[in-house]
């Protein structure tokens, strides 16, 4: 055995008898004879102070982070100290490592031996509004299934057959089919007839009806397109209440385009139904287009359609102040006067509804004998489900008999109704979840913990059904649950949520770019884009194998009719989103998708820098310190024949810069085959693109890359971009630091999707469980 | 286009009258603001369009004589205390032509003056039509006021409804702010409360709300930890902001009492119309004399309206009645009690006006109002758009128009040439107002 290796063992034995020691001495006693202690002292401490705590003056930030010893040794060997980095390496940077690692580094030694708990956090914006929505829908017994096998709507056609007396009696033919998307253009002429039926006039009316699905959360803007009278009813079974979209009066025969827009939560699917007639008319024609949120307008797609009738379902038109992401996910850990005027607004609108709603939620009538029980029934079950737990007798008193006793004599049950939900949704209870239970540990904790982070809502009967019966205890009762969670289309909002903050998609909203040089792309376009993402995303995802290497490794995109002949292909023969080969252009997943190609660059060219640091944090997972000052990169500072490559090799060069452009160039440049708009080029300046580049990784990994497909590669297969991908994808769905579930969560997370072959579904689910267990915090192991 | 979208803060706050939103109609207050120099000379002008529908019993509504000493015959007769104040205007009749059947042609071309577009909805007669061609009298006045800083107010116009069914076609639109834009008037008395001067009762539940909220934040925080109990301190202070809002709010609104003493809700069904209709025009004068708008309108049912007037003992519907002919005695006489009652409501809005005093003006702000009584057809069975029956209770001084009298046109007279007059009489000199050709002659006289 050589020195360094007796060193090193008796390091290691020191080091994981110091961390796992009840007391705290003895770990600094310990840490004070570290080898690394000495090397520390002579070559790091003048610039990095006694415990890491950096100095403001030099720009030095705190030695504190998340990366392994392993990774730490990588970096020091390669860049400390600075400009002689050739001072400390091997053994010695190994040993130095082991040292600031267990002296302040890793968030144990910075914790001690306090662990890192959840914080108490309140209800996001996302998470009110789909609480109070699914809280009325409990009572209309709603369901959320997300597979249907009908697609389409339901026609039901009646037929002005003959002019009986005057000019709006008629005899009439009638009959049904199911449409598959309206679009018609009947001309002169009139709808294709079942055999059979016959009629002697043009003049027929037809009322489409049917639910559609609403993926995303946001406003909806939906269009009729027509030459003569129709109205459109979204969200709203009675028609005699004004119509979303109103064009039943004609002005001529002439086409025109009546529209209207409207709120909805994503994850749900609303009721829908399209009236239309035609009378003298020379011609007819009928045509329902829409525009989801960061969608094209387009014809309303059968995909979306379902001729299946569907609950009503309430959404609060209240808008939320943004949500605190200064974690790097959005949590509720603030509040405001904005906010808290938000939720009293939003608890009146409930309360509104309640009391226009409330025979049909309590299940009863207006003359019915047992009305008034009915009502405090509900009154009752709405209070608990609000609290999200049985309520013993003193807050049935708060929550339920007060607001309901009627305040002046002869008072309509209705405005005790508003009172018992005002005072529900604005309690403490309902706005910070954790805060209605005793403990954490009763059953009725863990099915709040698990709808929140399944489905950013309440329990639903079944969880609730689970936690009476005591029946949420181990992890594989829970599992079992957040699997079962996974087949309501909010497991899908909330997916799609993560794939929005872990490819910034929420940061991108709007891409420009100069107009000379992509005269094509304008926001029709940028919707195209991000809807052939959201295919994609949606394909790999809910696909059966929900593979995270295929979201890095897929070779195709989805075009439509304008994005194809950009891209070089031709439209596909049936319109729409078709499936398209890209591989010999070497197109690999997300990470060559043009829509992020477009957005991780200028407006007039690439920037290798950004594609470059996206691909460093959110899909390697190699970790990057933030700049040491702000700089900015300015193409006029270049000499114009310079590509691309040049110019940021060029500005990168120092030292200093290079400790993360090392890492952040290799990957940006492997993409510059990849235009500001995200097409294929093969020359820049005249000159063939070079992508080809060594990435050294801290571990010293020395990855040769050729282009995309090497960093797609090396993601997919790499311990630390696994790593990533688990850690973004729990904060977004627990909402606390990954650390408070215990220092090994992590790992076993990670392990156990390795082990699954990658499933992401499969890895939400066992994340949902874990959020929802016991939080007292394991002990690291040694 | 309609848009259901989220509500920003500020309009939750102005629902509950509250805070900074509370300060547009404030400052539309008596007292407050001060009158403008055009004002200041004559004084503020207002006009309200009242609507019937189904035509009228000539027989029983036009005087036999012209002039001041006429006789009122059985349906003005509600109006007769006010006859120095009114003037019943004979023969002038809705001209326009077109596409649509009388009653679409009656409501949507009364107040626009213009024809139809061909359209796909198909009446009792004549060729299918869809919306107006044109803007309306009233919105018309509108623009032309809120043009003005002077005679700008918070509305510029109100659209006040009873009983009006909830469709949007020809037969129930007669208020259009441009070609194919109607205005659908509102016809619940709480909605209009609310537009006027926000949820009254939703403040006495906020306060019940912060009361019971700081009880449960303080229940919670002892069994936090300090670290927690940081979020939920600074909620319980952001409550005490918003309860201490709206102990100023209260001091505030007992100083100046906008709200009128209404209960407006009622269950808008048919046999609630005298109620809701009684609620609709107190509400419309309070609104006026607040100052939130000098036009209004007050719409009764629509065009084609099938009110079962029970309260007057009348079964049937009132659309069906009077297609009868003369010679039904029992029909007429139902006919004249619809329209006795419909006079006797207009009774009532004037009788509200002349008791209230014009606010930071002179006289009663009857004085400062011409109120404008019509209807889509001169006769329910004949459908005739002649000798459409017009009449105009009002100020003298704020029109110039001489009341108190029975004044006959010339047979057939464009209904266009009043709307002529009555802007022109408002200080807006417009010289055509709808079709074109119906305007030769230009307003006619009226003093």
């Amino acid at each position: 055995m050589t020195r360094s290796h007796i060193l090193r063992a008796l390091v290691a034995t020191i080091a994981s008898a110091a961390v796992s020691s009840a007391l705290p001495g003895a770990m600094a006693l310990n840490l004070e004879k570290h080898p690394g202690k000495a090397i520390y002292a002579k070559l790091c401490l003048e610039c990095h102070g006694k415990s890491g705590e950096g100095d403001d003056d030099l720009g030095v930030d705190p030695l504190q982070g998340t990366r392994s010893i392993d990774s730490l040794a990588g970096r020091i060997e390669r860049t400390m100290p600075e400009d002689h980095a050739e001072d400390c390496v091997g053994e010695e940077a190994r040993l130095v490592a082991e040292y600031i690692y267990h002296a302040f580094y890793s968030p144990a030694a910075r914790g001690g031996d306090a662990p890192v708990s959840p914080d108490l956090t309140r209800l996001t914006g996302p998470q009110i509004h789909s609480s109070v929505s699914d809280l009325f829908a409990g009572f209309r017994r709603a369901d959320f299934p997300q597979a249907f096998e009908e697609r389409g709507l339901k026609g039901h056609y009646t037929l002005n057959n003959r002019a009986k007396a005057g000019n709006n009696d008629f005899q009439t033919e009638k009959f049904e089919r199911e449409d598959p998307r309206i679009a018609f253009d009947y001309g002169a002429g009139i709808p294709e007839l079942p055999e059979g039926l016959e009629t002697e006039l043009p003049q027929f009316n037809i009322n489409w009806s049917g639910s559609f699905y609403a993926r995303d959360t946001g406003v909806y803007e939906f269009t009729i397109r027509t030459r003569n009278g129709a109205r459109l009813f979204v969200n709203e079974h009675d028609t005699s209440k004004p119509a979303l979209v109103d064009g039943w009066v004609a002005a001529g025969n002439e086409v025109r385009e009546e529209k209207g827009s409207i709120h909805l939560l994503g994850g749900r699917h609303y009721p829908l139904k399209l009236e239309f007639f035609k009378h003298q008319e020379e011609k007819a024609l009928v045509e329902l287009h829409w525009k989801p949120p960061h969608g094209s307008r387009e014809i309303m797609p059968t995909e979306v359609l379902s001729p299946r009738w569907r609950h009503l379902t309430f959404v609060g038109a209240t808008e939320f102040p943004a949500d605190d992401r200064s974690d790097g996910y959005e949590r509720g850990t603030s509040v405001s006067r904005l906010w808290l005027d938000a939720v009293t607004s939003l608890a009146f609108e409930a309360a509104d509804y309640a009391k226009d709603n409330l025979d049909s939620l309590a299940r009863t009538k207006a003359d019915a004998e047992d009305r008034s029980e009915k009502i405090r029934t509900f009154a009752a079950e709405f209070a608990e489900r609000a609290q999200r737990r049985p309520l013993d007798e003193e807050a049935r008193r708060r929550f339920v008999d007060e607001p309901l006793a009627p305040r002046s004599e002869g008072e309509d049950p209705e405005e005790g109704i508003r009172r018992v939900v005002l005072r529900s949704l604005t309690s403490p209870g309902f706005l910070y979840p954790a805060t209605a239970f005793e403990s954490l540990e009763t059953p009725w904790a863990r099915a709040t913990k698990l709808a929140l982070a399944m489905w950013d809502s309440l329990p639903d009967e079944r969880l609730r059904e689970a936690a009476a019966k005591d029946a949420l205890g181990d992890e594989a009762q829970l599992l079992a649950q957040s699997r079962r969670m996974l087949g309501d289309a909010r497991a899908r909002l909330k997916l799609a949520g993560f794939f929005e903050h872990w490819l910034q998609l929420d940061e991108k909203s709007e891409i420009a770019k100069d107009s000379e040089r992509f005269p094509e792309f304008d926001e029709t376009l940028v919707r195209d884009l991000r809807t052939s993402l959201t295919l994609f995303l949606d394909e790999v995802v809910w696909g059966e194998s929900s593979d995270y290497r295929e979201l890095l490794l897929a070779d195709y995109l989805y075009l439509n009719e304008r994005l194809a002949p950009l891209f070089g292909r031709k439209a596909g023969a049936g319109g729409g989103f078709e499936r398209v080969s890209f591989a010999e252009e070497k197109r690999t997943g997300v990470i060559t998708h043009p829509y992020l190609l477009s957005a991780l660059s200028y407006h007039d060219n690439t920037s290798p820098i950004h594609r470059g640091v996206f691909l460093a944090r959110n899909i390697a997972g190699l970790p990057l310190r933030p700049p040491p000052e702000a700089t900015e990169f300015i193409d006029s500072h270049f000499s114009p024949d310079l590509t691309m490559r040049e110019k940021v090799t060029e500005m990168t060069k120092a030292a200093a810069c290079m400790a993360c452009h090392a890492t952040i160039n290799p990957l940006g440049f492997s993409l510059e085959h990849y235009d500001a708009i995200g097409r294929w080029r093969d020359d820049e300046k005249g000159q063939p693109v070079e992508t080809r580049s060594v990435l050294e990784t801290d571990k010293g990994d020395r990855i040769e890359i050729e282009g995309p497909r090497e960093v797609a590669s090396y993601a997919a297969d790499s311990p630390e971009a696994h790593a990533v991908f688990v850690q973004h994808l729990f904060h977004h769905v627990a909402k606390q630091p990954l650390l408070a579930y215990g220092a090994d969560t992590a790992r076993e997370l990670e392990n156990a999707f390795r082990e699954g072959g990658f499933h992401i579904r499969d890895l939400f689910a066992r994340i949902g469980a874990i959020a929802a267990r016991p939080q007292s915090p394991t002990p690291p192991s040694s | 286009m309609k848009t259901t979208y989220p509500t920003q803060r500020r309009d939750f706050l102005k629902q509950l009258g509250l805070s900074a939103a509370a300060f547009p109609f404030l400052a539309g207050l008596p007292g407050i603001r001060s009158l403008g120099a055009a004002e200041a000379q004559g004084g503020r002008k207002r006009v309200i369009f009242m609507f019937s529908p189904n035509g009228t019993i000539p027989w029983e509504f036009w005087p036999e004589t012209e002039g001041s000493d006429c006789e009122y015959k059985r349906i003005l007769k509600p109006l007769e205390p006010w006859r120095e104040r009114t003037m019943i205007l004979n023969n002038v009749c809705n001209q326009v032509r077109g596409d649509g059947d009388s009653h679409m042609r009656g409501m949507s071309c009364l107040l626009t003056g213009t024809e139809l577009f061909p359209g796909n909805i198909q009446g009792g007669g004549g060729s299918p039509a869809g919306w107006a061609k044109g803007i309306s009298i009233d919105q018309e006045l509108r623009n032309f006021f809120q043009s003005s800083s002077d005679t700008e107010t918070r509305f510029g116009s109100l659209e006040f409804g009873v009983a009006v069914p909830n469709r949007a076609d020809p037969w129930t639109r007669m208020s259009y702010t441009g070609p194919n834009q109607p205005v659908a008037p509102i016809d619940d008395p709480r909605r209009m409360m609310e537009k006027l001067y926000g949820k009254v009762e939703d403040r006495e539940n906020l306060v019940g709300i912060v009361d019971s909220v700081r009880e449960d934040l303080r229940r919670i925080s002892s069994r936090l930890a300090s670290e927690d109990r940081r979020l939920l301190d600074e909620h319980l202070e952001l409550v005490h902001e918003l309860e201490q809002e709206l102990a100023r709010e209260k001091a505030q609104g007992e100083l100046v009492h906008p709200v009128p003493d209404i209960d407006p809700r009622i269950e808008l069904v048919n046999d609630n119309t005298p109620r809701i209709s009684r609620i609709q025009i107190d509400l419309l004068v309070n609104a006026l004399a607040n100052d939130m708008s000098r036009v209004a309108s007050l719409q009764y049912m629509r065009s084609v309206g099938q009110a079962r007037m029970n309260w007057l003992g009348v079964e049937e519907g009132h659309h069906s009645l009077s297609h009868e002919p003369d010679d039904n005695e029992d029909a007429v006489e139902k006919l004249n009690k619809i329209n006795e009652w419909f006079c006797g409501e207009l009774a009532y809005l004037v009788e509200r006006l002349a008791g209230t005093p014009e606010p930071g003006g002179e006289g009663s702000m009857l004085d400062h109002t011409t109120v404008i009584w019509l209807n889509e057809l001169g006769k329910g069975n004949s459908h005739t758009l002649n000798d459409i029956p017009f009449i105009l209770v009002g100020g003298e001084k704020a029109t110039g128009f001489r009341m108190n009298r029975h004044l006959k046109m010339p047979e057939k007279t464009a209904h266009n040439r009043l709307w002529l007059a009555l802007a022109h009489s408002m200080g807006h000199h417009i010289e055509n107002f709808g079709t074109e050709k119906f305007c030769e002659g230009g307003p006619i006289d009226l003093g």
